[in-house]
């Protein structure tokens, strides 16, 4: 029975939408699936890891039978990327095989029945909504995401603190060392709740929404949150943990304050990195009367020195930093200029952008 | 390397077994099995003797922990199902474990050794390397004086094998068990140790074992007359140089009198196959305690881990390993049950469990692990 007739593009996109998550190894081998859901002229596609479930939707495909079935996302992902653009796609489900036809080209996979397939429950109980444009909260958590934690053993690191208070949504990330705070208005008007999102949803939300300024719907549960936007549906689990006060770390009062032009910093610093040594990734700033020198030194005795102009006529200051740290929210930050604020050589930096007073950055110097 | 060097295995006969003996000396003579912790402890009866269970009466699913050489000769030997090993040895002594008891005799048979040749390697519970190179006391002599000394603090025999390296001690201990000593030459390899069977050397195991076979390599003779290079291109540049070295006889490696440890782990065989579904309450009991038991032996030795390992083998007896490194060196029993649970996540569960382990590797003694990135990098003060 076919199930589906149409061009390549109608199905590869949003199969690369859902894919993003399937796990290549996983305890139950229907994970490695997606679920194909056919009817009438539309196509649901659903990929789920457990705890994030991705579905999204293809309108106007053709092929006459309607069904449901799951087969390995990842292969079907391959086979339909090395097919031509303009190949003409049928899929037919035959006896519990589902065939891949594309011109003189034939794929006869393997399928778990579509019943089988895991799909999330959607809590019930109290919940939020808010709405925002898609650009809006792709610049709030790209903004801050690099900072989260990778694989800490404070779990609830791992992820990235999205908070709503009020007409504020806010979000955070951390891996201890470095700090990433961003804000923006809501048209709402919420009590105050905050909620962990696991790392790979946000990596994954950064990745599928568009630079547009089409509507993100987003429902927040007691476990869960739930993001709707085009065809797109994504549910997740939240981390189930006490995220840091994030208010006691963000400086308020700080006594020196350079500003420099973010692009040549940025530059500068790459280049300095390239002789760090490699464990530490350390680099000495020192500021003087509107010169900012940086150098870096490995464990070869190899020495790198960069000075550039910036605006400054604060306290003479000579401090290490994790270069990555500095590195990372330069090269995320837009805009032109970036300020960076600072008391004494032992603790912490606040990095912002002028003019701009929803993201702040806080980084801890590192001993060189 | 000094090329006359005097290295002794020393190898505890029949150990865990001996030391049952030594508990109840009525049993001297006769097979005796040892089971694990779980099996029946003997019973003292009214008039003082005692009534041992019998490996017949045994139903379970523990394993031969170790046997005495009576029972060896019915064909009983470490490893074996109990079940199994009770249709060769019905009649068998069965006795329970006692791992306090050996680590006793353990401790005991090393520090006798220790007063008269101080350069030893500790290679587990029952057996160690000595270096007598150094030793001004010829080597006959010194050796019986050192049984003597294991008897007189155990009770106990041991086989001794002396050579000019480990890898040779190691197999000459084994050559005359037990209460032996045997003292090999470099000039005795073609005559005591080429007609041996590959296995013998430490090191070969089954499956290298099978493979020299296939290859009609059936003697540490037929191996040292196996061109290098022909044994380079089956086994790879490093195993295939190491087997033609040691059918040579050519071992340079030193007695380590301390070591650092490599890992450090726990396993359990449970009662019965567990499922995770169905015996989830009893699996994360068992592996929740399992943690607690490595967090509880890492701190009695004094380190952290950064590598967390579990071990599974299903009812098919196929096993999975896995593991994940973490950002800091941890030792308690809730981060290594959170890194551990991570690692489960990642083998497929549809197969009933048999064993589950917990390994925590890549050791940083306490109070050195924060010492590099961690002190350097400064902290948000949340």
């Amino acid at each position: 029975m076919v199930i589906l007739k149409s061009q390549r593009d109608a199905l590869l996109a949003p199969l690369q939408s859902v894919s993003g998550i399937v796990e290549r190894r996983h305890t139950l081998p229907i994970l490695s699936n997606v679920l194909l859901e056919k009817q009438g002229e539309s196509l649901t596609l659903i990929a789920t890891d457990i705890e994030i479930q991705i579905t999204t939707r293809s309108e106007n495909v053709g092929g006459n039978g309607d069904g449901a079935v799951t087969v390995a996302a990842k292969k079907l992902q391959d086979i339909l990327r090395s097919l031509p653009d303009s190949a003409e796609i049928t899929l037919d489900l035959e006896d519990k095989r589902l065939l891949v036809k594309a011109g003189k080209s034939r794929f006869s996979l393997q399928t778990l029945p579509a019943d089988d397939f895991p799909r999330m429950a959607i809590s019930e109980g109290e919940s939020k909504s808010l709405s925002v444009t898609q650009k809006q909260f792709r610049y709030l958590i790209g903004k801050t995401q690099y900072a989260m934690a990778a694989q800490d053993v404070r779990y609830y690191l791992n992820g990235l603190m999205l908070m709503v208070d009020g007409k504020e949504l806010r979000c955070v990330a951390t891996d201890g060392h470095r700090l990433a705070f961003n804000s923006m208005e809501i048209e709402a008007d919420l009590a105050r709740q905050e909620m962990i999102l696991p790392r790979k949803t946000v990596l994954e939300l950064n990745r599928l929404l568009g630079d547009n300024d089409e509507p993100l719907h987003i429902t927040v549960g007691s476990n869960q949150i739930r993001f709707a936007f085009g065809h797109t549906v994504l549910v997740s689990k939240l981390i189930d943990g006490k995220f840091p006060d994030y208010e006691r770390v963000i400086p308020a009062q700080l006594a020196n304050h350079m500003i420099a032009d973010r692009q040549t910093l940025h530059s500068a610093m790459s280049r300095a990195a390239i002789l760090t040594n490699d464990k530490f990734r350390g680099v000495r700033i020192m500021l003087a009367d509107n010169v900012l020198k940086i150098i870096a030194a490995n464990a070869e005795q190899e020495e790198a020195q960069e000075e550039i102009e910036v605006k400054y006529d604060g306290a003479p200051m000579d401090v290490g930093f994790n270069v990555t740290y500095l590195l990372d929210v330069f090269n995320n930050l837009g805009g032109d200029e970036v300020q960076w604020s600072f008391n004494d050589a032992n603790s912490s930096a606040l990095i912002t952008v002028p003019g701009n007073d929803r993201f702040k950055y806080v980084v801890m110097p590192m001993r060189i | 390397m000094n090329s006359n060097r005097r290295i002794a295995h020393l190898d505890m006969d029949a150990f865990f077994a001996s030391v049952e003996l030594r508990f109840y000396p009525e049993l001297q003579g006769q097979a005796v099995v040892v089971g694990g912790a779980r099996v029946h402890a003997p019973e003292t009866l009214a008039d003082g003797s005692r009534r041992f269970a019998r490996l017949r009466d045994y139903a379970g699913r523990g394993v031969v922990t170790t046997s005495t050489y009576e029972a060896r000769a019915l064909g009983v030997f470490s490893g074996m199902g109990l079940m199994k090993s009770a249709q060769l040895a019905p009649e068998a002594i069965l006795l329970p474990a006692q791992f306090e008891a050996y680590r006793d005799y353990s401790r005991r048979f090393k520090a006798a050794v220790a007063a008269i040749a101080p350069t030893i390697e500790d290679r587990g519970i029952d057996e160690i390397y000595l270096d007598l190179t150094d030793h001004p006391e010829p080597t006959l002599p010194l050796v019986q004086r050192l049984k003597g000394a294991v008897l007189e603090a155990t009770g106990l025999s041991c086989s001794v094998g002396v050579a000019p390296n480990k890898l040779l001690a190691k197999i000459c201990s084994d050559l005359d068990k037990p209460d032996g000593i045997t003292l090999l030459e470099a000039a005795d390899i073609p005559t005591r140790i080429w007609p041996l069977a590959p296995r013998k050397i430490n090191g070969i195991g089954p499956k290298a074992a099978a493979r020299l076979e296939r290859l009609g390599i059936d003697s540490i003779g037929a191996l040292a007359a196996t061109p290098e290079d022909f044994l380079v291109r089956h086994f790879g540049a490093g195993t295939g140089a190491w087997l033609h070295r040691a059918a040579h006889g050519v071992d340079h490696s030193p007695v380590v009198t301390s070591r650092e440890p490599k890992s450090i782990s726990r396993e359990t065989t449970f009662e019965r196959d567990l499922h995770v579904r169905q015996d989830r309450p009893e699996l994360s009991r068992q592996f929740t305690a399992l943690c607690e038991r490595v967090a509880a032996d890492l701190a009695r030795k004094g380190y952290l881990s950064r590598t967390i390992g579990i071990k599974l083998r299903y009812e098919d007896f196929q096993a999975v390993t896995r593991d994940v490194t973490l950002p800091v060196a941890v030792g308690d029993a809730a981060a290594i049950r959170r890194a551990a649970g991570e690692c489960l996540k990642r083998v497929p569960l549809e197969r009933k469990i048999r064993l589950l382990g917990v390994r925590c590797g890549a050791l940083v003694p306490q109070g050195q692990e924060s010492e590099e990135t961690e002190e350097r990098q400064g902290k948000l003060p949340f």
